[in-house]
């Protein structure tokens, strides 16, 4: 069982992060971790000695030592919260935090990480433990996952605008295949004229219509290989954040040519085909 | 004929390529339409909501309502505020879990909101940040009302007995169940998709926790007597280790914390959006124009000025521009409530809130938005006829 041995305080946790000197016979004062955005809000660096306190007044304030300087794990959760937090052994925020009318001993926390010899143990571990400690609530990890919950559905929102932008493309995509085609009239006609059958001459604009999709499908995926940086830097800049915004994985990259690709080339030879079916002489004739 | 005229029999004659052109820009202007909803949809919503309740100043421990620290000794910070001279009444609000017991055994998880009324003016009687739909409120301690949710899947009428296991302190208690009585059915404006809640006096929800409750409060309303501002600085004056925000300032916290996401996106979404629709246009146009360079060139000879083919651009680019941007409103209308349908299924957002709020700024923003594309998608097309030599393109397009 892995028990939290690092407990994390939030910005409940009310700061007096006036650096103090430690008297020389006392000892050494306990360690803590202090975030990067907080650690430069304050202009504080590792060995600096600050007291910290549960409420604004400073009552109950205790000394501690910055041991270090940690880069929050990214919560999109709270994605525009500057993290102003601290870490400190559990045992001292247990001593910070007790009520004065508690025993020591007889605080809570509020969750315990459990690390299991078999993973697949969870279901029934949790089940157990619901079982034999009546008011304790355990889960397995992936159900007390609730916080990515809201990043489902972000991402059916990314996906329903995603369907939006590419109903407007194709309608666009068709407009446009069908001015081109209708441009080519008189050389489809000459084809026809010549004798090319109608399967002949719309095998080639298939085959155009993939190869412009395909440049086209390719073109799009460098713009967004290029301003995925810049998209990451700037909103990792605007939230401080070390959170990736945009990441263009090898199923993303798939998932779009395999929409642009047939897209394209289906658009074409739908805008070819009412032009296919008028005679080569119409076609031909200026 | 006037420009405008010519140009529709332009789109006219060829109805399949105006068509389709015509329901591009209303699938783009849709989309741009919803993204200007959404960039304050958020900030109006929460503000109506906030506003809605008829209080005007928010107390509270942390810095935003809601945040989890509680306000100590509650009802005399309540009574201290009451008796400021701005104030018309506060309202303590303290929140706790509850299980309801069911029919079926599985006890029901709710959070159960008792709140109680402090107030110089004795006579006044200011609504609980619930609306009733049927029944009555609850006034005595042994009453509740409930959510339509709790009402429906614990076979909740007014008048029916519920028994309630509340726990006020912490979530360890094992507290028995309570017997009180629910007198109506209500609607909770803060309350999540995700949750039940149930409300009553400050005095039901010591009964159902036993008497367990303390003297804190998760949040104190408070009505002014017109000046939310003066109020909310009073309240600060006089009490300064709690946090007094009026609406306006809570959705300015808000809007520097949990609404930048929306304000972003909606940002990047409009200028794709217009950069794509201005693209698109241009290169319809562009090739509309270029197939028409000898007509153009023909209408030149004719006795057409300059200026007047480069309006029959312009005008094609309006009308299209203008009809599609007509038809993207309703478009836009209709997706934003199924867009809005998605947003709302994230954890933690209240029923009422809407992500996508309409606003005679949002329209106007769109019109003007729509109105630039036209021009600027009509730039390059009508550089082409305003340049076209008369001549050369006659003997090229029409004899060649």
């Amino acid at each position: 069982m892995r028990s939290g041995s690092l407990a994390r305080l939030i910005a409940i946790l009310s700061l007096l992060l006036s650096p103090t000197g430690a008297p020389a016979q006392a000892p050494a004062p306990p360690d803590i971790l202090v975030s990067r955005q907080l650690a430069e809000a304050e202009g504080l660096n590792v060995g600096d000695v600050v007291r910290l306190a549960t409420d604004p007044a400073g009552s109950r304030a205790r000394v501690f030592r910055i041991a270090g300087v940690y880069e929050p794990t990214p919560d999109p959760s709270r994605l525009g919260q500057v993290p102003r937090a601290v870490r400190m052994h559990l045992p001292d925020l247990l001593e910070m935090t007790r009520p004065t009318d508690v025993p020591a001993g007889a605080e809570y926390v509020g969750f315990v990480n459990v690390a299991l010899v078999d993973p697949d143990d969870a279901q029934q571990f949790a089940s157990d433990v619901n079982a034999r400690l009546p008011g304790v609530l355990a889960l397995p990890s992936g159900e007390a996952a609730g916080s990515a919950a809201p990043f489902r559905v972000l991402e059916r929102f990314h996906l329903a605008i995603a369907v939006v932008t590419i109903i407007a493309a194709t309608v666009f995509l068709l407009a446009l295949t069908i001015m081109l085609v209708d441009e080519r009239r008189e050389t489809v006609g000459v084809l026809r004229l010549i004798g090319l059958p109608v399967r002949r001459i719309l095998v080639q604009i298939l085959l155009e219509g993939l190869i412009v999709a395909g440049v086209g499908a390719v073109f799009g995926l460098v713009l967004a290989l290029l301003s995925e940086q810049l998209i990451n830097q700037f909103f990792q800049w605007r939230y401080d954040t070390a959170l990736v915004f945009v990441r263009i994985t090898r199923d993303v990259a798939f998932t779009c040519v395999s929409i642009a690709v047939p897209l394209g080339a289906a658009a074409t030879v739908f805008a070819s085909w009412a032009l296919l079916r008028r005679g080569g002489l119409r076609l031909a004739r200026r | 004929m006037n420009a405008v005229g010519f140009a529709w029999r332009s789109l006219v004659r060829q109805p399949a390529r105006a068509a389709l052109g015509i329901l591009g820009v209303a699938a783009v202007g849709a989309l741009l339409f919803d993204m200007l909803l959404l960039s304050r949809g958020l900030i109006v919503s929460m503000q109506d909501l906030l506003d809605r309740g008829g209080w005007d100043v928010r107390v509270s421990a942390g810095d935003l309502p809601g945040s989890g620290l509680r306000v100590a000794n509650a009802i005399e910070v309540a009574d201290a505020i009451a008796a400021l001279s701005s104030v018309q009444a506060a309202l303590v609000v303290r929140s706790a879990r509850a299980e309801i017991d069911t029919v079926s055994g599985m006890p029901l998880r709710v959070s159960f909101q008792g709140v109680a009324i402090r107030s110089t003016d004795g006579g006044s009687r200011l609504r609980a940040p619930w609306t009733i739909l049927r029944g009555r409120d609850a006034d005595t301690a042994d009453e509740i009302v409930v959510d339509e949710q709790i009402a429906t899947r614990a076979g909740l009428l007014p008048g029916s007995a519920v028994m309630i296991r509340a726990s006020c302190v912490a979530d360890l208690e094992a507290l028995p169940a309570m017997q009180l009585r629910v007198v109506g059915i209500a609607e909770f404006p803060f309350q999540t998709t995700s949750e039940s809640t149930a409300g009553g006096t400050l005095n039901a929800l010591k009964i159902a926790c036993g008497g367990n409750v303390g003297d804190e409060a998760d949040l104190i309303l408070v009505t002014s007597r017109g000046d939310a501002d003066g109020t909310a600085a009073a309240i600060r004056a006089l009490l300064p280790e709690i946090r007094a925000a009026t609406n306006s300032e809570v959705v300015g916290r808000l809007q520097q914390t949990g609404f930048t996401y929306f304000r972003q996106i909606s940002s990047v979404l409009t200028t794709v959006t217009v950069s794509f629709a201005v693209l698109l246009i241009t290169v319809l146009l562009t090739v509309s124009v270029n197939q028409r360079l000898g007509e153009i060139a023909a209408l030149r000879a004719l006795g057409f000025s300059r200026m007047r083919v480069v309006k029959d651009v312009l005008s094609e680019s309006a009308l299209i521009v203008g009809i599609g941007g007509l038809l993207s409103l309703p478009l836009g209308l209709l997706l934003a409530s199924g867009l809005d349908r998605i947003l709302k299924a994230m954890p933690g957002i209240p029923v009422a809130l809407h992500f996508f709020v309409f606003e005679g700024q949002a329209l106007a923003i769109h019109v003007g938005l729509l109105t630039a594309t036209a021009i600027i998608a009509a730039l390059y097309p009508m550089r082409i006829v305003s340049k076209l030599p008369i001549a050369a393109t006659l003997r090229d397009e029409v004899i060649g």
